[in-house]
């Protein structure tokens, strides 16, 4: 009886609250343009024609305002790079240094990043949720976009330089409830991966002027290596989940 | 007593300077989806705005809250700043002219300015239900369901990046936005302090 008489309205909150909370807490990660417009590259290179790569700049801007690069955002650079396998070694400006006079090729990269929190739009927004007792949070979705634009420029031993360029955009959406700075970070991680590959992919392109053999191996080398761009499995879109799920940092 | 409040204010105004050492030190980093924990407690004090007004309301208030940041850092001037959104409890114990209590629950935005780093003033609205069975015992209010709306300004000071101490005053009203007479309204002074918790 008791059960009867509780059931119905008891039911009709829990699944409200679920409903609403659920949604509430929702966020997805939009990718706004193609991520690679060439197919992945790979080739088979002779291990033993591979140079050291020097990491000597990166220059970061944000929204055209200088700031320092993220330590972690060298270590992802570095980390792309040596995951291609077209580099015998990796070096770092201001950590060890290779060998003076020993073939190389020195990496300078600018990454120009744009970010769009659509501050006025969210402040506005929060306002019309907050008016409503959060009772429109499962409705209204905030946004914050984010793009970066990539220039690669790479110098052989011999002073010959190619420059490649690349961009990506992503935007992420979410719920009141759903904000939190790791979404933040997701977005920002994906759309540099993006970019970063993309780049990667055309230097993989050009991989035999980097050797310090400009032939391909022929027949039955001593030595091959395989080299291409590693794509992050992380790059799966959208993503859905409550705030308390969230992947750690 | 005066003296003593004049100095530690100095002292928080200089570790907010920036100065060599603290140019090394993260400031606080709030970024979109930052929430904050806290709890305030003040003393509300009456204003009686009208002849009408008679009540000298007063008593102990306590603020629980909870706030997300919306929105990074807004502009690059001296009223750069950020948007939070979130709600708070209310909860009064009217001292006089009974003793009564009163509790609410209000949606509340908040401006944070950063330029100072450390130092953070704020201004913020606050507004929502409050029941209390003050009313019906004084001639301002009949009805104890009631509505509460609160505006103010604030100053936290960040002892840790995640920690900050905040200090403020809140213009009070609460009236039944005329759902049933004698409709006057309360009105009150609200000093506070308080801490918050951001993660």
């Amino acid at each position: 009886m008791m059960g009867q008489a509780f059931s119905r309205p008891m039911i009709g909150s829990v699944l409200a609250m679920t409903v609403g909370l659920g949604t509430g807490c929702s966020h997805w990660i939009e990718m706004a343009t193609p991520i690679d417009t060439t197919p992945p590259a790979y080739a088979t290179v002779a291990a033993d024609a591979r140079v050291p790569l020097l990491l000597e700049t990166i220059r970061v801007t944000q929204n055209g305002s200088s700031i320092a690069p993220p330590a972690i955002l060298e270590r992802q650079v570095l980390g792309a790079i040596e995951a291609t396998r077209l580099f015998s070694q990796h070096y770092q400006s201001g950590y060890t240094q290779p060998v003076p006079g020993e073939a190389r090729v020195t990496v300078r990269l600018s990454i120009d990043n744009l970010v769009e929190p659509h501050a006025g739009q969210a402040a506005w927004r929060g306002f019309l949720v907050g008016a409503s007792m959060f009772t429109l949070a499962p409705v209204i979705s905030l946004n914050y976009d984010f793009g970066a634009q990539m220039s690669l420029e790479m110098e052989r031993w011999d002073g010959q330089i190619k420059r490649y360029t690349a961009t990506s955009n992503g935007s992420t959406h979410y719920h009141l409830f759903g904000a939190n700075p790791e979404i933040i970070e997701q977005l920002k991680g994906q759309v540099t991966e993006a970019c970063l590959s993309s780049l990667l992919n055309q230097v993989i392109q050009d991989s035999t002027f980097y050797l310090a053999s400009n032939e391909q191996p022929r027949g039955n080398p001593i030595r091959t290596v395989s080299v291409g761009v590693r794509h992050s499995p992380s790059r799966a879109v959208p993503v859905s989940r409550p705030l308390t799920d969230a992947s750690p940092r | 007593m005066g003296s003593l409040l004049v100095y530690i204010l100095l002292i928080m105004l200089m570790a907010a300077l920036p100065s060599p050492a603290h140019a090394a030190d993260p400031k606080p980093q709030i970024t979109v989806g930052t929430q904050e924990v806290g709890l305030s407690a003040g003393y509300l004090l009456p204003h009686r705005l009208t002849q009408d007004h008679t009540t000298k309301q007063q008593g102990v208030a306590f603020m629980p809250s909870w706030m997300i940041t919306l929105t990074d850092p807004i502009g690059n001037s001296w009223y750069r700043g950020q948007v939070s959104l979130g709600a708070e409890m209310v909860y009064i114990q009217f001292q006089e002219p009974f003793v009564t209590h009163g509790v609410g629950f209000a949606p509340k935005i908040k401006y944070t300015f950063v330029a100072l780093d450390r130092i953070r003033p704020y201004a913020e609205f606050a507004g929502g239900p409050f029941w209390t069975d003050l009313a019906g015992k004084i001639p301002e209010e009949s009805s104890q369901f009631n509505f509460v709306l609160m505006a103010g300004l604030g100053v936290s000071y960040f002892l840790t990046d995640q920690t900050a101490l905040n200090i403020g005053y809140r213009f009070n009203h609460i009236s039944n936005a005329g759902t049933q007479y004698p409709n006057l309204g309360l009105n009150a002074s609200l000093p506070y302090g308080g801490f918050s918790f951001f993660f």
